[in-house]
């Protein structure tokens, strides 16, 4: 009688222990399932938009991925693009001394003017005049020259000279002549040989805004030019050049020659004081070409030549998404 | 008997077993959703001018930290006995937001003198609520230009608005307005004497338009006063001289600016060959008649 | 009167043989190709080309050169030979203008292939800078097409006339052109006054226009700083090719032409000779500004230059550069020295060969020097660093040269290849007197 009760309870212990382990499990499991189906990611909220992508076809977007951006203010009445900005003269200083070819200057530009082509509109040349002076990294962007070769080679005023120095494009009005592209002595300019394809980098909320020289890049046009534009939208806000923010070892300055200063984001400094103490000149000088960005020779240097090789890709400029 | 009860038992022990997991779980989840949002605020005080909270709220969502926008802030006086509340603000899209303070004199400060604004976020569904306090004191800056031996100088002094006593020892920074970021001008450290005054020369040569310079005297980010910033415009500087060549005719200018000589050449060029074509075609004409 | 009856029956126009059927039909498909390729372009964009960033400018801008060289055998035959009383080119001119007008109509088209955005063509007019090379482009070359049009039209009004004649029974329809045509045309002294005074101011308005197309054609190139295109030498360097480029069409069509149309009588062997003494002069002093743009500039050997020539000489394009300069210049000079050089078959190869030769020599003259800009290439792709021209490049540009040989072939399906009215006046004046210009 009582080995049959031990048994019994046994087995009954034993069945229940089981039967509590599987409810204990598969209470687990249906819970971690039913918020699995119920929760969201942490930061979406859950309403939908309906957008239209640039080429047309509608698709729903979480409303907290629609990032809204402040809309510039709106252009003052007055304000004539081609003029700019008064009373400025925008230049650039580029010390050489300090660029180890990071090359965040190139990413900052790239992702800023949504560029997807094959050329960068920054580039970080790997100079060396003769073999035996010494190599050394060297930006390059367009030199919004004071006597532009481009200017004066563009058939139709696609491309211009603002009074405040910078040189911009009308991607509008520009023909794919490439004439000014051939002018350039600094092979600075690009060309959108085919469709930009940017629908991928260029968020839906650019869409607000309307293509405007002072934003190269935004969007990009089939046949037409494309070039560094020194960021006015940046400037416009505040804010300095995206390269100029971007570089890690405070490489570029940027600022106005009427105010003869220029800052790198850390330091402000004379622009006409730094130019002497650090002897700066401009590329190509004798072209007469008159560049705005000077640069200050690589002397008394902060970084070793070497140390920017393993960043150098001869073949590439411009990182494609994958 | 006792093996109905155990099975009730049992049954009881599995059924608690199984909702305290799930309720776990629930619990779990809800509250990894929410983050914590982090607010900065600074008061910063404009001489003769406005006072204002820089406000900025940012959250570290997957170790990154991100900024925080559109959420609805309110903010509110405290002091020692209540709690006022003074308004209200959205942080933008960069999860900024200034509130500005028009008149110092509308809140109430505490016996010490000190003015305490504290700025709340009830939460959302994305963030847990948050909260932060900025407590300040009113000290204000006057300055003036004054010229001595063909040099320029600022003199500023530093007081306690609330006291009326000067500050002294107090590092301000003397700089000139400049595009983005301004450009410092006499030491890096300028203390307050016992005045609670600094004398800075103005260094000759420095651009302005007209020759007027907007010359700032900052006292940067204190513990007790905040910042405080006065602007003096004072024709100190040089005059610009614009370089550009936008007005003149020249080879890059556009085409309502052409060169005379490229204008006159061309123009007659053109003219005077499609003159001549057009006598022609006027012959063929004339052959066509007779 | 039977002279003359010959004299028409020999010049006026005749239906296509099968050849010429063929000839057409193989140039229209060539043509069609051409069009398909070019709407592929327009619709994917200039990416079908093999141009980059560095190689900006590649065969559509250097088929468009060669156009416009090409275009200058109107000026020089017309008109030179004109005003130095060069009497023999008479049984030529009319086949020279043909060549002309074909020519710069397509450098029209052709350069308008290389804009990448075409439907902004009208910017061009309404935006224009005067500043620009390419502006002066757009002026002169619409204003050559017209003169060189009226410089065809003015001598043909005669012809008009006597072909309306000549066709009144066979086909009233074409008859009825011709007469449209000619303008009621009589031969009235009035008539002719005027028609002799306008093709004399044609005559010498064409050669300055002439002169100024080909310069502005070399300033599109010389008014930048690149290595190989800044020299003071390339407008008369242009010039003096186009002399070379132009003869060298008119030797190659004038021979087919000759042969297709029997026109031995009249086109003479003494005529080749002429000719080819006449290019021989243009490849000689073409020879000259090629010395003064290559071997100078090696002279002071400055770094960019220095590297430029040595890929012409001895780098990746020497073997065009020689074959160009030995095959496409300088054994056609020799050739051309000797009398037996100047017989009409000897002269046609040597015609095609300076054709093909001037169309692979402005290959040159555009591409190396894209391919050696100041700062070194970088950051790009490494098929950017070359450029050889892709298949929609090919088969456009062979269409544009298949449409200006369709010009020239219409032109000589419908137009007398020969002035008949010039000609008769000619022999009937000259019969008599001057024998050795008869065969």
């Amino acid at each position: 009688m009582e080995d049959n009760n031990k048994t019994s309870r046994r087995k009954f212990l034993d069945k229940g222990l089981k039967l509590g382990l599987v409810t204990a499990i598969g209470g687990i499991g249906l819970s971690k399932l039913s918020s699995k189906l119920n929760a969201q990611p942490e930061t979406l909220s859950g309403e939908k938009m309906e957008l239209m992508t640039t080429d047309g076809t509608l698709i729903q977007v979480d409303s907290s991925e629609v990032v809204e951006i402040d809309h510039t203010k709106d252009h003052d009445e007055n304000y004539n693009v081609r003029e700019g900005f008064p009373n400025r003269k925008f230049v650039m200083v580029v010390d050489l001394a300090k660029c180890k070819n990071a090359l965040k200057c190139q990413s900052a530009c790239n992702k800023h003017h949504y560029i997807t082509g094959d050329n960068a509109w920054m580039k970080v040349y790997k100079m060396q005049e003769s073999k035996d002076t010494a190599p050394y990294w060297m930006p390059m962007m367009c030199q919004h020259c004071d006597q532009p070769a481009c200017v004066t080679v563009c058939p139709v005023d696609a491309t211009f000279k603002r009074k405040d120095g910078l040189v911009l494009i009308d991607n509008e009005r520009c023909i794919g002549c490439r004439f000014c592209m051939a002018a350039c002595p600094y092979s600075t300019r690009v060309f959108n040989w085919g469709d930009p394809g940017q629908e991928v980098t260029l968020n839906m909320d650019m869409m607000d805004h309307s293509p405007s020289p002072e934003h190269a890049g935004a969007p990009s046009i089939k046949g037409t030019v494309d070039k560094c534009d020194f960021c006015p939208h940046a400037v416009k806000e505040g804010e300095l050049p995206h390269c100029v923010t971007a570089c890690p070892n405070g490489v570029f300055y940027f600022g106005d020659k009427y105010e003869d200063t220029v800052t790198n984001g850390e330091e402000t400094l004379r622009l006409s004081k730094l130019l002497e103490d650090k002897a700066g000149y401009r590329l190509m000088e004798d072209l007469g070409t008159a560049p705005s960005v000077y640069y200050l020779p690589p002397t008394d240097r902060l970084v070793d030549f070497k140390d920017g090789l393993e960043d150098f890709k001869e073949f590439e400029s411009v990182e494609k998404p994958e | 008997m006792k093996n109905c009860k155990n099975k009730y038992f049992v049954l009881l022990v599995i059924f608690s077993i199984f909702s305290m997991f799930t309720g776990i779980q629930t619990l779990n989840a809800q509250t990894t959703e929410k983050n914590k949002v982090r607010i900065k605020a600074d008061y910063v005080k404009i001489m003769d001018s406005i006072s204002y909270l820089d406000i900025a709220a940012t959250s570290r969502i997957e170790k990154q930290n991100t900024t925080v926008s559109n959420i609805a802030l309110t903010i509110h006086n405290e002091t020692e006995e209540e709690e006022i509340e003074i308004g209200s603000t959205i942080t933008n899209s960069k999860g900024k937001s200034r509130f500005i303070i028009k008149d110092l004199n509308t809140l109430k400060p505490d016996s010490t003198f000190t003015y305490t604004i504290n700025i709340s976020f009830k939460g959302n569904d994305a963030f847990k609520k948050a909260s932060r306090s900025v407590s300040f004191k009113n000290a204000g800056i006057s300055a003036t230009i004054s010229e001595k031996d063909s040099t320029n100088y600022i003199s500023a002094s530093l007081s306690d608005l609330s006291t009326n006593s000067p500050v002294e020892g107090e590092s301000l920074t003397v700089q000139v307005q400049r595009l983005i970021n301004p450009l410092k001008i006499g030491e890096e450290f300028n203390s307050t004497d016992e005045n609670g005054t600094i004398l800075v020369p103005i260094e000759s040569g420095i651009p302005g338009i007209g020759g007027n310079l907007n010359i700032e005297v900052v006292l940067e980010d204190h513990d007790d006063y905040g910042t405080v910033k006065k602007i003096v415009r004072a024709p100190v500087g040089v005059p610009i001289v614009e370089e550009s060549t936008y007005d003149q005719r020249t080879m890059w200018s556009p085409r309502n600016k052409t060169p005379w000589f490229i204008l006159i050449f061309t123009n007659l060029l053109i003219f005077s060959v499609w003159g001549i074509i057009v006598y022609l075609v006027v012959n063929l004409f004339k052959i066509n008649k007779s | 009167m039977e002279k003359f009856n010959t004299l028409v029956q020999d010049l006026a126009p005749r239906k296509f043989s099968k050849r010429g059927v063929i000839w057409t039909s193989f140039l229209l498909v060539l043509i069609i190709l051409g069009i398909i390729a070019y709407i592929d372009q327009l619709i994917k964009g200039q990416e079908v080309t093999n141009m980059r960033d560095y190689a900006l400018w590649g065969i559509y801008i250097s088929n468009f050169v060669f156009f416009v060289a090409t275009s200058f055998v109107g000026s020089v035959t017309v008109a030179i030979l004109r005003l130095t009383k060069n009497n023999w080119r008479t049984p030529l001119v009319r086949i020279a203008e043909i060549i002309s007008v074909s020519a710069i109509i397509m450098a029209g088209i052709t350069i308008m292939i290389d804009m990448a955005r075409p439907d902004r063509l009208l910017n061009l007019f309404i935006h224009a800078r005067l500043q620009s090379p390419i502006t002066w482009d757009v002026i002169i070359i619409p204003t050559y097409i017209v003169i060189s049009l009226l410089l065809l039209y003015f001598p043909l009004l005669p012809d008009f006339a006597i072909l309306k004649k000549h066709f009144k029974e066979k086909s009233p329809k074409l008859s009825k052109w011709y007469g449209k045509l000619s303008l009621n045309w009589t031969g009235s002294k009035a008539q002719k006054a005027l028609q002799t005074n306008s093709i004399r101011i044609i005559a010498l308005m064409i050669i300055p226009v002439g002169l100024l197309l080909q310069t502005i054609d070399a300033w599109l190139f010389s008014t930048t700083y690149r290595t190989g295109w800044d020299s003071t030498n390339f407008a008369p360097y242009f010039i003096s090719g186009a002399f070379v480029a132009g003869v060298g069409a008119l030797v190659a069509v004038i021979y087919v032409v000759r042969k297709y149309r029997k026109l031995e009588k009249y086109i003479t062997e003494q005529h080749f000779d002429k000719l080819g003494k006449f290019l021989v002069l243009a490849c000689l002093i073409y020879l000259y500004f090629n010395i003064n743009e290559y071997l100078i500039p090696a002279f002071t050997a400055k770094k960019g230059e220095a590297v430029h020539l040595d890929t012409l000489f001895t780098g990746s394009y020497s073997t065009l550069f020689w074959l160009v300069t030995i095959v496409g210049l300088i054994i056609p000079t020799i050739v051309l020295l000797f009398k037996k050089g100047r017989r009409p078959l000897p002269m046609f190869y040597v015609g095609m060969i300076v054709v093909i030769g001037s169309w692979w020599k402005r290959f040159i003259i555009v591409t190396p020097t894209l391919l050696h800009p100041f700062l070194p290439i970088q950051g790009v792709p490494e098929s950017w660093h070359h450029y050889f021209p892709s298949l929609h490049e090919w088969v456009i540009t062979v269409a544009t040269l298949a449409m200006a040989l369709l010009m020239i072939t219409l032109m000589v399906r419908y137009l007398p290849v020969i002035p008949i009215q010039r000609t008769a006046d000619e022999k009937n004046i000259i019969d008599d007197n001057n024998k050795n210009l008869e065969s």
